[in-house]
């Protein structure tokens, strides 16, 4: 493989992965404090809807990418108020959030879909891409740089910080978390929103870094994949980081080697298409078996926080 | 002025009971505001979507149709999730029961005999139930969440069909489309009102929520599921074992699942196609949710659902509604009820607004 | 209640038209009432899209004599029977079912209302009131194979579908044998996605296909993506796939299909309010009209045009057919003797690729 195809590769690796990342990152904090929102390929939509909209009337990507993130939050919101004040089941709010987001964006992006945008440049002037290696570093856009960074941050927030160390004892323990005096709902609100936000920038990587156009689902179930990449990694951003990555590579290697016609070409596209998922529970039932799962996930996922009073 | 929650010292039954109608209404109401402020004709849409599959005796046997598989894994799910096991991974089961009587369908194409049907039937149970006991395996065997790996086998399962109908089970006679051949007479679900599309399935999604019911209110089987569920330290005391619990749980909901599938296949498609998921299991986790967790109430939350679906096509035909519509309708839906549930366990009291500080 | 459902229809051509009901002399008579069942949603800039505009281009057509509904996302299965059953009982007198997998339902319903003419695209079932029709894009793809013989310097093009059908390897198969009359060593790699609408996935497929050689791209899936990629990356270029969406890439569309139901609509509408319908299988092509090119990007030059067009000419005309022999498979062995020009039926069913087209595994 010569090391421009090899570059090639990376270079779209890297954008299949940054979305899954960028909503796997937020329903990682949402799952550290204990909540699952199983939502966020609905929130995926509404973001990639906002983005697209705000992008073809203002032209503007950033504004888009905040509108993006805001609409996540307005769409978390409705999830965190029925499963958090109203102490509602986590599973069916995170369903019906999925479905209101794809029949919301449907709604809201009728007549938008045969316009185009432009995707999002790169970040980094062209004169530090000209050489191809470069273009690995220096070549993406700026929610390929956001993405990375915001794996140090939510790594650093939960590991180093204050706030971080609340948030994982809320996920744990609720009960203590609330004895000691700490607002569950509080931090449980906080993390949701901050899952929107991030499934709503997710959703904007679409239109703005895949493909500059609307068409309806067309985040194509890669809410699930993000999901499912949490579990992969056992909740720990690093894993994370390499874990979309991987999640990445396979979905982006199955057309590298049928476009190449190479070896891999005979593997039946479906099992391709079924590694992420199978992947993921083999790696469940490992970190199991390896017992490190009991002190990574977290104790009170899913359940409600209902304080005797 | 501002509320607080207080524990209610027993459920109440009659928010219970009545929180599925007041979402419903709710839902009318606010989605005829809704679609009303976006320019569409939002009364007419609540009329077309509610009211006249109701209204239309022509779109009854739609009604039961689409109801039924709801039904049948609406009620498997309602009694995992009263024993506290979060099978989300029907809509994977209901496939693999679909895939099992395939299989028997196809292998014994141009035997005939009486048994193939049941025996299709009996495949489809087996299916459904032996992908459900993956998640059930691990969970108690690993403690691995069960909402993961069954949401995980889900997706797989769809890919699977895409490879058989793609491969090995490909009609040969289909000019080479995905499909398998058409099942023959012997392997299809009869119907049993002449002249309209109501099949055995129909009767049955009834008779299996009656035994659910009766099952789940009258056995000790029932009982434990409940105490299980609920309060799993007295379980334990009571020496019902939380393991054995959660294989029954998610076998029978898998079985159930893939009952349906197999029905679907046999009745409806007829023949296996990619086209076979059609979401009936994750709808149904809204149905469960929908009926209360009660097998009676399954029965009219999966009509409700099916009045949404059957509704929004009369809607899209009527007064152009889009189809993105009923998703919204059926998220509203479920939104209120889930808004409401709190009513059951907690009622609202006013408090001054200098209340104390709650954490 | 008929003019009230007509007004909600949001086609403002049947809006245009309603002042005039009831004040022409065959206002008595009832409007032909028509249905359509789509599987994707008519904002798809693809196969729905044209469906829908072909519904609009009937009502201009037919006015007031006509009378047009239709669903949308129907997915394929017991739910599209409902529907066909749901628009029968309001009174459509004829229905298209407008995907392959609609098939079963159409046959079943049509058996149920003996009196409504349906007519299911794509399809190969018929019975007494069931009619198939299709149109011949193999046609339109054997111009874009010729263009891009012309055009593409590494002389290797990509080819995305959803799943290997007849209707799909024929495109494949005709674009490849015109490249080759221009370029004897073109090939073509087609890669499935198991999708019919997943755009980023189309994107990524693009994009594998330009980082190794491949400089021109064809897609039978619905959307622009490929041709956005196409366009991005500067190759040489791609093809609209069922409408001109030269506004996605202006520079990377070198022509496009363009799927032009409305003939063929008008034309059945017509034959069921004269009392003429029969059941058959209908295919056209670029000589009715039914696919059309569309205009020429500004990279294809002149002497391109011309070979282009000639190749539209030879078939329209019927002096070309481009799956007449000498042809051999993809493994080199003769398949169809020289002279010799496969039937209808063995185009309907093909599962073979030509020379010149790698096959995926």
């Amino acid at each position: 493989m010569s090391t421009e195809l090899l570059i090639a590769i990376i270079i779209t690796v890297v954008g299949a992965s940054t979305p899954i990342l960028i909503a796997a990152l937020g329903e990682l904090v949402v799952e550290k404090s204990g909540v699952l929102n199983l939502g966020v390929e609905g929130m995926m939509l509404v973001g990639a809807i906002t983005a697209f909209v705000v992008t073809f009337t203002t032209g503007n990507h950033y504004l888009a990418i905040v509108c993006a993130a805001g609409a996540g939050v307005a769409a978390s919101m409705i999830f965190g108020f029925l499963t958090l004040s109203l102490s509602a089941n986590q599973t069916a709010t995170g369903l019906a959030l999925t479905i209101f987001g794809t029949g919301f964006s449907a709604l809201a992006g009728q007549g938008y879909s045969a316009r185009p945008v432009t995707l999002l440049g790169p970040l980094f002037p062209a004169e530090l891409a000209t050489h191809p290696v470069w273009r690995v570093l220096f070549g993406y856009s700026a929610l390929v740089y956001f993405s990375l960074i915001m794996v140090v941050v939510v790594w650093f927030f939960l590991k180093r910080t204050r706030a971080g160390l609340i948030l994982r004892a809320v996920g744990e323990n609720d009960l203590s978390a609330h004895s000691i005096g700490y607002s569950v709902i509080g931090v449980r609100y906080a993390a949701v929103a901050f899952g929107g936000a991030m499934a709503g920038i997710a959703g904007a990587c679409f239109p703005l870094l895949l493909t500059p156009q609307w068409a309806e689902r067309m985040t194509a179930g890669r809410g699930w994949i993000a999901v499912a990449l949490v579990v992969f990694a056992s909740w720990k951003p690093f894993r994370l980081l390499a874990g979309a990555y991987l999640f990445g590579l396979v979905m982006t290697m199955e057309l590298y080697a049928k476009a190449g016609g190479g070896p891999l070409s005979s593997i039946p596209s479906e099992l391709w298409a079924a590694m992420p998922y199978l992947a993921t529970i083999v790696v469940l039932v490992l970190i199991s078996i390896r017992r490190d799962a009991s002190s990574n996930a977290p104790a009170c996922l899913g359940r409600p926080f209902l304080p005797s009073n | 002025m501002q509320f607080r929650l207080e524990k209610r010292r027993e459920p109440s039954r009659v928010v219970l009971y009545s929180a599925p109608l007041i979402a419903v209404l709710l839902t009318m109401f606010f989605g005829a505001i809704i679609f009303s402020a976006i320019g569409y004709d939002g009364v007419g849409a609540v009329r077309e979507i509610f009211l006249t599959p109701i209204t239309n005796s022509l779109k009854w046997q739609d009604l039961a149709v689409k109801a039924s598989p709801l039904i049948i894994i609406g009620v498997g799910l309602s009694i995992a999730y009263r024993a506290n096991v979060w099978n989300i991974g029907a809509e994977g089961q209901y496939i693999m029961g679909g895939l099992a009587a395939t299989w028997v369908a196809l292998l014994t194409h141009g035997m005939g005999g009486f048994w193939i049907l049941p025996a299709m039937m009996v495949a489809g149970f087996l299916g459904g139930a032996a992908y459900a006991a993956i998640p059930a395996f691990f969970k108690t065997r690993l403690n691995v969440n069960e909402i993961l790996t069954s949401l995980m086998l889900t997706y797989a399962s769809v890919q699977l069909i895409y490879y058989l109908v793609r491969a090995p089970w490909k009609d040969p006679m289909g000019m080479g489309f995905p499909q398998t051949r058409r099942f023959a007479s012997e392997a299809l679900l009869p119907n049993i009102v002449p002249g309209t599309i109501v099949h055995a399935g129909v009767p049955i999604a009834i008779i299996v929520a009656l035994v659910a019911w009766f099952v789940m209110s009258r056995s000790v089987f029932g009982y434990q599921v409940k105490v299980v569920g609920s309060a799993p330290h007295a379980a334990r005391y009571g020496g019902f074992s939380e393991n054995k619990t959660i294989w029954l749980a998610l076998l029978l909901s898998g079985a159930l699942a893939g009952f349906a599938g197999a029905l679907e296949v046999s009745g409806p498609f007829q023949r296996m196609v990619p086209g076979f998921p059609t979401n009936y299991g994750f709808t149904a986790i809204i149905v469960a949710f929908l009926g209360r967790l009660n097998p009676l109430g399954v029965i009219f939350a999966g009509i409700i659902m099916a009045i949404t679906f059957v509704g929004g096509e009369v809607a899209q035909t009527t007064i152009g509604l889009p189809s993105s519509a009923s998703g919204i309708f059926q998220s509203m839906m479920l939104f209120f009820l889930l808004a409401g549930d709190i009513l059951v366990r907690y009622r609202l009291k006013r408090v001054a607004p200098q209340g104390e500080a709650r954490a | 209640m008929t003019l009230n459902r007509r007004t909600m229809l949001k086609a403002g051509a049947v809006a245009a038209a309603l002042p005039l009901l009831g004040s022409r002399a065959f206002a008595q008579t009832e409007p032909l009432k028509i249905g359509f069942v789509l599987v994707g949603t008519i904002n798809d800039n693809g196969w729905n899209y044209a469906h829908n505009q072909a519904r609009l281009y009937l009502e201009e057509q037919l006015g007031d004599a006509v009378e047009t509904v239709y669903v949308e996302n129907v997915p394929e299965g017991p739910d599209c029977e409902r529907v066909l059953r749901e628009l029968a009982q309001q009174g459509c007198k004829l229905i298209f079912a407008t995907s392959f997998g609609f098939g079963d339902s159409v046959i079943k319903v049509a058996e149920q209302f003996p009196d409504i003419t349906f007519e299911h695209a794509t399809g190969y079932m018929r019975s007494a009131n069931v009619g198939t029709y299709n149109a011949r894009f193999y046609e339109g793809r054997a111009v874009c194979g010729t263009v891009a013989g012309h055009l593409s310097q590494t002389g290797k093009a990509g080819y995305i579908g959803s799943f290997p059908i007849p209707e799909v390897v024929m495109g494949v198969n005709a674009f490849v044998l015109a490249a080759r009359k221009v370029n004897p060593e073109f090939t073509i790699t087609p890669v499935y996605l198991s999708s019919w609408n997943d755009p980023a996935k189309e994107a990524d497929a693009a994009r594998a296909m330009i980082d190794q050689g491949i400089d021109v791209i064809a897609q039978h899936t619905d959307g622009p993506a490929a041709l956005q990629v196409a366009e991005e990356r500067g190759i040489v270029g791609g093809f609209g796939q069922g409408a001109d969406m030269s506004a996605f890439a202006p520079n990377a569309q070198l022509t496009s299909i363009i799927d032009n139901w409305g003939p063929h609509y008008v034309k059945t509408a017509q034959a069921v309010i004269d009392g003429t319908w029969e059941s058959k299988d209908s295919w056209p092509g670029l000589a009715e009209g039914e696919v059309e090119i569309g205009a020429y990007g500004p990279k294809v030059p002149e002497d391109v045009v011309a070979a282009a067009e000639a190749v539209k000419q030879g078939q329209i005309d019927g002096s070309l057919h481009i799956f007449t022999g000498p042809i051999n498979d993809h493994t080199g062995t003769e398949r169809v003797a020289a002279g010799v020009t496969l039937t209808d039926e063995e185009l309907l069913s093909m599962d073979w690729y030509v020379e010149g087209v790698i096959p995926p595994a």
